[in-house]
């Protein structure tokens, strides 16, 4: 399936970004997207997880023939992957000719430069040696393959143990891991690839190009180094012509690049030795973090807190001094206490409407009190605020009716105004108050 | 900088007013009745027939096919497309229509300044990047279907050509109705192309008197007026929201979803709930006057 063309008005507005020194994603121009690298339970495999761009690598080893000319040095073959799970755009079957050219680097920057020592890797001069095989299938692309797809090879094969294996004579014996503990490759040192990508013809670089970036630049450039400053691949393509400051600034960038990405491969490598060495579960599962639906995780950010605390202190400071706390409180039963006394109930509650109007002289109304103290308790609890003690002396004119709920005791006082009953018929709201009691036991 | 956060919501079931007929997926039975002819999207199982798209059975007659409800675009000759240029051949421009394959645009098929019955010279050939680059949107009409299913466009007529100032809208194909015209210059202020192909064209009014120097060519680069601006974003976001909906794409519709969404925010259309209402104000419109 063939990609959707860009429009040209984000390519300008991408191009446009990058000409004021902008990433779209609000990176800097030398930003490396966040890496992670994460191992499986088998040993050698890997996945590379750089920003959205994810790259599965599986190192496997068989036993072969050698080259004739080469009779005393095994093989290391790497195979690069693009199907179409990684992105619509890639086709099932033949590489394509940008594929062929990403296996190509891969093979140049780890085989060429002699990362994994080859000569390691005879078992009998002539007859049989390993053929180790990395085959990097990428997951999903989201920019930049180039580079995650190194980092997984060469850790891969960093992470691989191959089976041991004994020459007695004319017998050879291949130890199973149970007999003896799988042996590690010999790799000498990391080479890493870091992609450049160029715009307005070379004129603005950007480090690790996202899928858009990828799309709309004009040319890109691959320097493939490792930890000691040693250039191991080199290649440029696309329609642009480079300076030799550029390809010299470009190397320089590579440097720094390739020292944190190196040190961090090394460091998941020893997290996941530790691990294994601990007897943890390693693997896969462990490394994914959970992906729930409706959470969305995100890395703990620093923050600078030194002036908080100033802050706070001046705000207390500042502030006013505190309301005396309000000492009248009457204890209705243990655990009951009234502080205050309610406004007038602007809750419409037609059953205790008709009581009312039958209990005009006052009549104690034990049941029905009861009821609605229930159905009200809550929303005086809500709504109601804690009256200061001052407004006792206006209430006085209102109607108030305390109901206090006690089991057992069936005294149960309530006033009803009749001015309750004579409010006027259009207001949609009785007035009845209700005190508020604070339920120490409810806390 | 303020986010709007929504929590996710359950599926709720539409009130589709006349429920479809009959629906299938793939591998249903139709019938087992012999005596119909078999029409697209359905094939043979020893004596049943069967579908083999999910959509919905349309009978005509003796000829039982399955419509699918998501499709790409299948071009009928006649339709009017909105496309984008992605490649620039010898005596072709190949225009992306949202279809199985990239469209054709003939060389000889477009409309040259100068007059229409120019002969196509070599000068010509090479000057076809000035006239049509990768990236520039077209209004075109089908002319012919190739074996391959690709379609031939053409822009004969003055009103096709090259599009200048607006916004596009990528809406699924089966969602934009068949009318007779496709151009309309709506009475709120802007003119809406609805592309066969599910992509639509909303721009300010085209004035009528201004194509017919240009050989729809030319582009109009003037800055628009915000107001105008205003309304076509207006018009954007109520087309998405019919989208969402499911509700059919045709001047009326979205006229009415237009004036419904009136009363919200341009930017508060895009939030599902704003766009369910004006989808539903609009559908229910819709039912009482046709109803």
């Amino acid at each position: 399936m063939k990609e959707v063309p860009i429009s040209t008005c984000e390519r300008e507005f991408i191009l446009k970004a990058i000409r004021d020194r902008k990433r779209i994603d609000g990176r800097q121009t030398y930003d490396y997207r966040r890496l992670k690298v994460s191992f499986g339970m088998e040993r050698g495999c890997c996945i590379v997880e750089l920003g959205d761009t994810k790259v599965l690598a599986q190192v496997s080893g068989k036993i072969e023939e050698p080259k004739k000319n080469r009779p005393t040095e095994g093989s290391i073959i790497i195979n690069l992957e693009l199907s179409p799970m990684a992105s619509p755009a890639f086709e099932p079957g033949r590489p394509t000719e940008s594929g062929i050219e990403m296996n190509r680097i891969l093979e140049r920057n780890i085989r060429d430069s002699r990362a994994v020592d080859t000569e390691s890797l005879c078992i009998v001069a002539g007859e049989k040696v390993w053929s180790i095989r990395a085959d990097v299938h990428v997951l999903n692309d989201e920019g930049n393959i180039m580079d995650a797809a190194s980092i997984a090879a060469i850790t891969a094969l960093a992470h691989f143990r191959r089976p041991d294996v004994t020459v007695m004579g004319e017998e050879v014996t291949i130890h199973s891991p149970e007999d003896r503990d799988p042996v590690p490759l010999s790799v000498h040192h990391m080479p890493v690839c870091v992609t450049f990508a160029f715009f307005d013809q070379g004129e603005f670089l950007l480090v690790d190009p996202n899928r858009l970036e990828e799309r709309v630049m004009d040319g890109r450039m691959v320097v493939g180094m490792n930890m000691h400053r040693e250039i191991c691949t080199l290649m440029m393509s696309g329609g642009m012509l480079l300076v030799k400051e550029q390809v010299l600034r470009c190397s320089q960038i590579a440097t720094v690049k390739v020292a944190e990405i190196i040190e961090l491969i090394q460091k998941a490598l020893d997290k996941d030795a530790q691990a294994r060495q601990a007897g943890e579960k390693c693997g896969f599962a462990e490394s994914v973090p959970a992906n729930k639906i409706t959470t969305n995780k995100k890395e703990p950010t620093l923050i600078d807190t030194t002036a908080a605390a100033q802050q706070a202190s001046q705000v207390i400071q500042e502030a006013g001094p505190v309301d005396k706390p309000m000492s009248n409180m009457i204890v209705q039963a243990p655990g009951t206490a009234q502080i205050g006394e309610g406004l007038v109930n602007t809750w419409q509650i037609d059953d205790v409407d008709m009581e009312s109007e039958e209990e005009e002289e006052g009549r104690k109304k034990s049941v029905t009190n009861g009821k609605e103290a229930e159905a009200t308790s809550k929303p005086t609890e809500r709504k109601r605020p804690v009256k200061a003690v001052s407004h006792a002396d206006d209430s006085g004119s209102e109607e108030e009716e305390k109901v206090m709920l006690y089991q057992g005791d069936a005294e149960m006082k309530s006033t009803e105004d009749s001015t309750a009953l004579q409010q006027p018929p259009n207001s949609d709201k009785p007035a009845k108050k209700k005190g508020k009691k604070k339920k120490a036991a409810q806390k | 900088m303020a986010v709007h956060i929504t929590l996710p919501e359950s599926r709720k079931k539409s009130a589709v007013p006349d429920a479809p007929k009959h629906l299938v997926t793939p591998g249903d039975v139709i019938t087992t009745d012999t005596g119909y002819m078999r029409g697209h999207g359905t094939y043979m199982d020893d004596d049943k027939l069967k579908a083999s798209l999910a959509g919905v059975v349309e009978r005509v007659n003796k000829l039982i096919c399955v419509q699918p409800l998501k499709t790409r675009y299948n071009g009928e000759i006649g339709d009017v497309v909105v496309g984008r240029v992605t490649e620039v051949g010898q005596r072709r421009w190949r225009v992306d229509v949202n279809s199985r394959l990239d469209a054709v645009l003939m060389l000889s098929a477009v409309n040259l300044p100068g007059g229409e019955l120019r002969r196509r010279s070599a000068e010509d050939e090479l000057m076809m990047r000035e006239y049509l680059q990768e990236g520039d949107l077209i209004s075109a009409e089908v002319q012919a279907i190739f074996h391959d299913g690709a379609l031939s466009l053409h822009t004969r007529s003055l009103k096709y050509g090259k599009l200048s100032q607006g916004v596009m809208v990528q809406v699924s194909p089966s969602l934009v109705k068949r009318r007779k015209t496709h151009f309309h210059n709506l009475p709120c202020g802007a003119s809406v192309i609805l592309g066969n192909n599910g992509y639509v064209w909303v721009s300010p009014t085209i004035n009528d008197e201004k194509t017919e120097s240009s050989g729809g060519y030319e582009q109009d680069l003037e800055p628009v007026p915000s107001t105008d601006r205003e309304v076509i974003a207006r018009l954007r976001n109520c087309i998405l929201a019919l989208a969402t909906h499911k509700l059919l794409l045709y001047d009326t519709s979205v006229l009415y979803a237009y004036e419904a969404s009136r009363q919200h925010q341009v930017k508060d259309l895009l939030q599902p709930d704003i766009a369910e209402k004006v989808a539903d104000d609009t559908r229910q419109r819709l039912q009482m006057e046709s109803g």
